[in-house]
């Protein structure tokens, strides 16, 4: 019986296996397939590029090879097995070879290649966002395995808020990619900074009488125990028929240095006049980077509308800033990026793990990137003092928030281009010389997912490690506890720099 | 037992109770299908399936998923909304007939079992505006699903010999009753414990611990999963499946009648034995049952939504969305008109009460008692009009010379005018993001539905976003009744040319002549379209747009905004004569500012505006809201009644 059941087995198998055609006609091009992972460099851990195949036909064949290793795939849908995708990996370099049959021909596509290359962060952590302008009903920060396919939501606000009492959960941020000490936002119902710190919880109120806000967008200090966040009074206008469809603008923002031990605040920089925004840490600690503007109009209710108005004049330079952890003391800011000169604006300046290079955002203006088509990725040779457009990884859509790998191998950005409007996650590998690799969509199980899923993936951030803590003991944590207001400390500036 | 002697009355009348509620069903599926079309079709406008993995998915991320995916499931058939409704009176028949065979409600008390039935009706039926607010649109059908399925452990365990099989049975459905029904299932569970206690012959002990276990089961289990979902709250475990309102004060109405539909099930399935053990006489048993049948139909009458201004916006807002412009402008007078009568005697009889009155005060509480006697359109309604005489190029012509007002909502809350018909709105006046704003907004506050994707599409055809355009277009393709309309737009995603000779985007593309501005409407669309046209300075304006620009500055009564738009208006648009109402209002401006601007004006502008100056002297004004019916009866088409009474209106 049981051989008999084998050999039925054994001749079903034999009745579904694929095999390459060996009669195809050669076409110059390479396919058209969906994520393009055509001659792109992948990371040696990630989980396999599946992708679907987008040439007319009735048959599809896809032989992936690599070394000795050698996968045959029937159908549109290239869905490769895990196991033989670590055995292509494992010899270097795939070749990926593709057969369209069509009305009774086939042919053979140019073989593209995966270049395997260094390994990048397991993990990465994003917020799931429906698209919108001011409800956010529905919001999820999530982490995924980048070795596979399993994602898992780290908080959700859907497990605070109330029918009318909305939650809004944004800013995530984690200290080296290091889970046990990680923070984000917690708005309006529940509100409260949620930062872990050695793996314990703690909800922190940051905004005092000398401040304008709570703290927002954050950079935790690589050596010691602090976080730079941004101040912003933010608001959102609409364009009534453009395809930039909203503006964000902060009516007033500062700069704040929040001491997690202490449990302390201090302004780094709240000049009435300047725009400051998007604090970040070189990798040594000694010097904040940040984007500020200047703009002049007086404080009052007109403010809001009237910075909507100019907003088109509104350029955020790059600057620096020397700091000394042990004593926590500033120097003299000075102008590292002069953007006004340039007619343009440039925000979230990242710099990678080695402190040569300073990755960011640039646009006409303004100081959220996410929503404006204009928005590019630039890279800044800090060693070199030179700047270039990323060509590599821009596209005619807006490119937006970026990390770096904690191996200072890979860089991972937010970007639109495939729709215009739902923000996706792509991958890109830097060299020595500062060239980055053709970037690459965060793999999914199924192919089409990117193109069916109507949420936003938002701030996305790598981590060494999953989150530990559970949905519900954030949820649980976040409902529970009220926020321990933080303390106002005077700024220490050290006049001689 | 009661024994009924089968004589002959006693026989018809049991045929005649059978046959009762096959009688209430025709007649709700006829109420539903000829007197509720509009209503039924907005409730699946408001809905989506798709046959779609990551929808399906989605849905069962929360408890109760199941019954959602299947509500939503019946919902589209609304579209045909004889079809959506016969399903849900077929529904209903068999939660009657279920109710009154597992519930074991003795054939002589079967009316008893309209009662739930009644009151799933009034859960649906009594929504008025709360349908545009409900957080997913699965309510018309998913809770008398829920009903039925809370019916179904009963019948199950009756059918089982052994106690312990029967528990196992309450703890699985409790469990995988939970994901797939929500609180219907717990209250399955009960029903069912209940249920068996009363007619299984259980000792006391073993019901006692039947029953234990099953308030255990309702108590525990939602405790127990609750750590493998991450979409709620724990507090809120207990009214999963259950309709959930986006605003609070919605909620206890909302979910009610439901709640009390089980609660019905549980306490008749705990006096099942009972029940069929009383002894009624024959009269007492026609009492019960005339008295069921008459609370089931009362309560059903009383409580069903009947707000007329509810259903010509509904009506309304049908023929926009199907570019059937002049079906939408007859939707409008028909309703004013079926008022003249109504009107007409309300006014005789305040005035007949207003003789009676001594002093000032007496007589503006009067006019106040009675100004809700006389007919006022909701500004949705006014918005709706304008829309459709602008698109027939009548505005001008018109639309002062309808009834206007400002009749608040018939409603609990204050509907924001955004939610209902934001984007309709917005999208038809050409401003496409604020319609695709409301979209996104809708999306988040009340889930995807059929009508959001089809006018997140067209904000994306228009723009000529192609790829984004393609993804709404390629979800609808994936719907039973829209994927002819998908099918029509994929042609258009990326052929410019074409979409702009197609409907609506041809109607909407000469209101596009304008520099994008960044703005935020506030949730007030009738302040923020009226203000975009008449404040915002267009370069080249086309003939539509310089006539809506018109008539918008008339309707704000901006008399410079006025002159500055009617010289754009005499330089853009085609006309032989100005049209009636710009006449009124040069002939009314210039003589408020005792300004002569010479624009053309008939002599019957002129004279018109004499006789009502004449009317003024004779009938003087001591409220606008007192003189309004008096003046409208003659000069209710003029632009003058508009400028003096039509005033301090509140939008929303």
């Amino acid at each position: 019986m049981k051989i008999r059941t084998l050999i039925l087995l054994s001749l079903a198998f034999t009745a579904c296996s694929v095999s390459v055609p060996d009669n195809a006609g050669l076409s110059d091009a390479v396919p058209g397939i969906f994520p393009d992972y055509t001659d792109v460099v992948i990371p040696a851990n990630i989980a396999p590029l599946n992708f679907r195949i987008e040439e007319q036909g009735d048959r599809y064949v896809t032989l992936l090879t690599a070394g000795s290793s050698r996968v045959v795939i029937s159908g549109p849908k290239v869905i490769i097995p895990s196991r033989k995708w670590e055995e292509l990996k494992g010899n270097g370099r795939i070749e990926v070879q593709v057969f369209v049959r069509n009305e009774g021909s086939w042919t053979q596509f140019r073989p593209f290649s995966m270049e395997v290359s260094d390994e990048i962060d397991p993990y990465i952590s994003y917020r799931i966002i429906p698209v919108a302008v001011e409800a956010y009903e529905k919001l999820t920060i999530r982490q995924r395995d980048l070795t596979g396919f399993r994602e898992k939501v780290i908080v959700s606000n859907t497990m605070v808020q109330t029918n009318q009492s909305g939650t809004c959960i944004n800013c995530h941020y984690y200290r080296g990619g290091d889970t046990d000490n990680m923070m984000f936002h917690v708005r309006q119902y529940k509100g409260g900074t949620i930062l872990v710190l050695d793996g314990k919880l703690n909800k922190v109120n940051m905004k005092t009488d000398s401040t304008i806000s709570a703290g927002v967008y954050p950079s935790w200090h690589p050596t010691h125990d602090y976080i730079a966040l941004s101040n912003n009074k933010t608001h959102q206008s609409i364009h009534s028929a453009s395809h930039d469809k909203l503006e964000v603008l902060d009516e007033e923002s500062d700069l704040i240095l929040y001491d997690t031990r202490n449990n302390t605040v201090s302004v780094i920089e709240n000049d009435v006049n300047e725009l400051e925004c998007f604090p970040g840490w070189a990798p040594d600690g000694r010097t904040l980077y940040y984007v500020s503007a200047h703009y002049e109009a007086p404080f009052g209710p007109q403010r809001r509308d009237q910075i909507f108005r100019d907003s088109r004049s509104l350029h955020f330079n790059l600057y620096s800033k020397p700091f000394d952890p042990d004593t926590r003391t500033w120097g003299k800011s000075k102008v590292v990026y002069d953007a006004v000169a340039a007619d343009s604006s440039m925000t979230w300046p990242r710099v990678s793990p080695d402190g040569r290079w300073l990755l960011c955002c640039i646009s006409t203006h303004g100081v959220f990137p996410l929503d404006q088509i204009a928005s590019d990725l630039y890279l800044f040779d800090l060693k070199e003092g030179t700047e270039r457009y990323a060509q590599e990884l821009n596209s005619p859509f807006a490119e937006s928030y970026h990390a770096w790998s904690t191996n200072g191998k890979w860089v991972m950005f937010s970007t639109r281009r495939e729709d215009g409007i739902h923000t996706r996650v792509y991958f890109s590998h830097i060299d020595d010389n500062g060239q980055f690799s053709k970037p690459i969509a965060l793999p999914q199980r199924d192919p089409d997912h990117s193109k069916e899923f109507l949420f936003a993936y938002n701030i996305p951030e790598f981590m060494t490690e999953p989150v530990h803590i559970t949905p519900r003991q954030f949820a649980s944590f976040i409902s529970g506890t009220d926020a321990v207001p933080a303390k106002y400390e005077s700024k220490k500036e050290n006049d001689d720099e | 037992m009661t024994k009924v002697n089968s004589n002959k009355p006693q026989e018809l009348y049991g045929r005649i109770v059978r046959f009762i509620p096959v009688i209430l069903a025709v007649l709700l599926w006829s109420l539903l299908t000829f007197d509720n079309h509009y209503y039924l079709k907005k409730v699946e406008d408001l809905s989506l399936f798709m046959f779609d993995s990551l929808f399906l998915v989605e849905w069962f991320k929360t408890p109760g998923g199941f019954l959602g995916l299947a509500g939503s499931f019946f919902t589209q058939f609304l579209h045909l909304p004889w079809l959506g409704a016969l399903l849900w009176t077929a529904l209903l028949y068999l939660a009657y007939f279920l109710t009154y065979r597992i519930l074991r409600i003795p054939d002589r008390l079967r009316l008893l079992a309209l009662i739930p039935v009644a009151l799933i009706v009034i859960g649906n039926m009594s929504l008025g505006y709360g349908m545009f607010i409900m957080r997913e649109q699965d309510h018309f059908f998913a809770p008398t699903l829920g009903y039925i399925c809370s019916l179904l452990p009963l019948a199950i365990c009756r059918r089982m010999d052994r106690n312990l099989s029967r528990i196992l049975l309450l703890a699985l459905w409790s469990i995988a009753g939970f994901e797939l029904l929500g609180v219907f299932a717990l209250s399955g569970v009960l029903t069912a414990a209940l249920g068996l206690v009363a007619t299984s012959g259980y000792t006391r002990k073993e019901g006692v611990r039947l029953v234990g276990i099953a308030i255990a089961l309702v108590l525990l289990v939602p405790v127990m999963m609750y750590p493998l979902y991450v979409t709620y709250r724990m507090a809120t475990s207990w009214s999963m499946g259950l309709p959930t309102p986006s605003v609070d004060s919605w909620t206890v109405a909302v979910r009610l009648p439901y709640q009390l539909s089980l609660l019905f099930a549980i306490l008749s399935a705990a006096s099942a034995g009972r029940m069929g053990s009383a002894s009624l006489t024959f009269r007492k048993e026609i009492t019960v049952q005339v008295l069921a049948l008459a609370i089931s139909v009362v309560t059903v009458w009383g409580f069903w939504y009947r707000d007329e201004n509810f259903r010509t916006e509904l009506a309304m807002s049908d023929a926009i969305d199907n570019y059937d412009w002049n079906k939408a402008i007859d939707i409008y007078t028909r309703t004013v008109r079926s008022h003249t009568k109504s009107d007409e005697k309300a006014y005789r009889d305040r005035t007949a009460k207003l003789k009676e009155v001594t002093n000032a005060d007496e007589a503006a509480d009067i006019v106040d008692r009675y100004s809700k006697r006389f007919f006022e359109p909701t500004r949705t309604m006014v918005l709706y009009r304008d829309l459709a005489l602008l698109k027939t190029g009548q505005a001008l012509d018109r639309c002062f010379t309808m009834k206007d007002g400002g009749r608040p909502q018939n409603s609990r809350t204050q509907l924001f005018m955004a939610t209902q018909g934001g984007k309709m709105l917005y999208f038809q006046y050409g401003l496409v993001n604020m319609s695709y704003r409301w979209c996104l907004e809708d999306v988040i506050e009340h889930n995807w539905s059929f009508g959001t994707l089809k006018y997140m599409a067209m904000h994306c055809i228009i723009m000529q976003e192609s790829e984004l355009a393609h993804k709404y277009v390629n979800k609808l393709s994936k719907t039973l009744f829209y994927r002819k309309w998908a099918r029509e737009q994929q042609a258009l995603e990326s052929d410019s040319l074409a979409m702009a000779t197609s409907d609506p985007y041809r109607q909407v593309l000469p209101y596009m002549c304008f520099e994008s501005r960044m703005s935020n409407d506030v949730a007030k669309p009738e302040v923020y379209i009226m203000s975009h046209f008449v404040d915002e300075p267009v370069l080249n304006p086309t003939p539509e747009y310089a006539t809506a620009a018109l008539y918008f500055a008339m309707r704000t009564q901006n008399i410079p905004a006025f002159w500055d738009h009617l010289r754009t208006y005499t330089l853009t648009a085609s006309f032989d004569k100005l049209p009636v109402s710009v006449q009124e209002a040069t002939v009314l401006y210039n003589n408020l500012e005792k300004s002569n601007i010479r624009i053309p004006v008939d002599k019957a502008a002129t004279d018109r505006y004499d006789s009502f100056n004449k009317f003024v002297q004779s009938h003087p004004i001591r409220s606008l809201r007192e003189s309004s019916y008096i003046y409208s009866k003659s000069f209710g088409s003029t632009f003058f009644y508009y400028y003096y009474f039509i005033r301090n209106l509140q939008t929303y």
